[in-house]
């Protein structure tokens, strides 16, 4: 069986727009199980767009994105959350919310299920947090329990729009081993970063988008760039970050 | 002691009239509140406003064909209101304007149009008693439907309480897993204009609104919970239904803004002096800090 039938999710000659403004021309990609693919570019590059193109929210004007994961099996993690945080839930209740794929509207919650939950709650280093309201936390801490519900839902495909912005350091150590473990469970996860430290540790492969193209490149060839750390994905594109 | 008791709890209800009402009011106050948090919880405070107002043609075509019959009205109503939320929701999504903005358009001119009818085959009496409800007028038909459809209210959304939780909280994210997520919002919109239907009899199509936002907004300054928000929501609409009908009793002052100003001054009470997000509370909070650290 050749790589390409393997792998669950493709992108074909991929053009998208947002609007009559075309945003990517041409993107390729192939998407392994078990890999997690860093998602780089500058502002406005097109990365959102993408990863809304992957979800089925923004319909290609050309080419296809062909995915054989089951939607209820799709997790995304937008930067902007439609999360309500004023919302008067708790973070146990939260993580709950993610065996949806299992439960659905209608089927209650079993012990095996609320256990299942705590596990992951305790993976996450969130388990005094269980009755908190989501209101209350810290931005990491909000992350994790997002993170958590991901789990509950036992996501086959994970899109994270720059998880690592506005959390603590623990958050991101324990994040970037989650993730890891989800990946060597099969996960297929795609990641938009700016950080080359954070790409270093987690990134298998690299998506670089620049002026409306999708480039493949090893995380090698941009780690062993020496320019400062977050200007070197813009960099490399020919285009700064600031020029966006 | 004893004595007034009785004269201001007790006899009041001797009356068929306040017997029927206080059980239609307590009925309402069952269904009302509870999709009054969730329609705060989901930022559509006002939808409900609207709504009301949207069921008003209905009512009075209903009205116009049948005369005072309160079924004949409701269904006329519950047909006018979906119509309604029904073409908002197509235009929103056919011209990218916001639901609430073709919402606020559609229901002005379903206002317009309902208080047009009205006047045009009853008298400016049939109007006010459309406008603001008689409850003390109440019979046991009338009664029945309340109940029945209170249930109904309650009832279903006990079943699709998790979905509802899902899509106030994450509406993303229910999109993602499930395509047809969008059942959650129509029958939730379906249940809101039932209850406006149920509602309109006892309180008027304008005060309806009352008895499900004033209570379930008051609730959140007393609950970071839903279950919270739900139960202390209907605590205070049985109350306000309760304490309003015997305060019109006894003072001789119209029984639906009674109801509806109770509950009023409810939620000012719980602005001024609640658990949560409250006057007291911003004061109590400045002070708490200093206390900790010295202790």
């Amino acid at each position: 069986m050749s790589q390409r039938s393997l792998s669950r999710l493709q992108l074909h000659d991929l053009h998208l727009a947002q609007g009559h403004r075309a945003v990517l021309e041409h993107v390729e990609g192939d998407f392994q199980p078990g890999a997690i693919t860093a998602l780089v570019g500058a502002n406005g590059a097109g990365k959102s767009t993408l990863i809304q193109a992957i979800m089925g929210e923004l319909r290609p004007i050309k080419g296809k994105v062909v995915c054989t994961v089951p939607r209820e099996r799709r997790a995304w993690l937008p930067q902007q959350l439609a999360l309500d945080l004023t919302f008067p839930m708790s973070v146990e209740e939260l993580v709950m919310t993610g065996s949806w794929p299992s439960h659905g509207a209608f089927k209650g919650y079993c012990a095996a299920h609320y256990r299942k939950g705590r596990e992951i709650m305790a993976r996450l280093g969130i388990s005094h947090l269980a009755h908190r309201p989501l209101g209350e936390l810290s931005g990491g801490q909000r992350q994790r329990a997002l993170i958590g519900r991901t789990l509950m839902q036992e996501a086959e495909l994970l899109l994270l729009d720059e998880p690592f912005s506005n959390v603590d350091s623990e958050t991101v150590d324990i994040l970037i081993r989650i993730l890891r473990q989800m990946a060597d469970e099969g996960a297929t996860i795609i990641v938009v970063l700016h950080d080359m430290d954070h790409l270093r540790q987690l990134a298998d492969e690299v998506l670089m988008l620049n002026g409306g193209h999708g480039r493949w490149v090893s995380p090698s060839a941009l780690t062993h760039q020496q320019t400062p750390a977050q200007v070197v994905p813009f960099t490399i594109g020919g285009r700064h970050a600031g020029s966006a | 002691m004893l004595d007034l008791l009785n004269t201001w709890f007790i006899s009041p209800f001797e009356y068929g009239f306040m017997r029927r009402a206080v059980v239609g009011g307590l009925a309402l106050s069952l269904a009302a509140p509870t999709l009054g948090v969730f329609l705060v919880l989901r930022g559509m405070s006002l939808i409900g406003d609207a709504m009301a107002h949207a069921i008003l043609p209905g009512v009075a075509l209903g009205f116009l064909l049948a005369g005072f019959s309160l079924p004949v009205m409701s269904i006329g109503g519950v047909l006018f209101g979906l119509m309604v939320a029904l073409l908002a929701g197509a235009v929103s999504k056919m011209g990218g304007q916001r639901e609430d903005a073709a919402m606020a358009s559609f229901f002005i001119i379903s206002l317009a149009g309902g208080v047009m009818l009205i006047s045009i085959g009853g008298s400016s009496v049939d109007l006010t008693h459309v406008l603001f409800g008689s409850i003390l007028a109440i019979n046991s038909t009338a009664l029945l439907l309340i109940a029945g459809i209170s249930t109904l209210i309650v009832l279903t959304l006990a079943v699709v309480f998790r979905a509802l939780v899902v899509e106030c909280l994450d509406p993303l994210f229910l999109r993602g897993q499930s395509r047809r997520s969008g059942w959650v919002h129509s029958v939730f919109l379906g249940l809101l204009v039932l209850n406006l239907t149920a509602g309109f009899q006892t309180l008027g199509t304008l005060m309806a609104v009352g008895l499900m936002m004033l209570p379930a907004t008051s609730a959140r300054f007393w609950s970071k919970r839903l279950e919270g928000l739900i139960g202390i929501a209907i605590v205070l609409a049985m109350v306000a239904s309760t304490g309003g009908l015997l305060l019109s009793f006894h003072l001789d002052i119209p029984s639906g803004p009674s109801i509806i100003l109770l509950a009023g001054f409810g939620y000012l009470f719980s602005a001024l002096f609640g658990r949560y997000h409250s006057l007291a509370a911003k004061l109590r909070r400045k002070t708490t800090p200093l206390a900790v650290e010295q202790g």
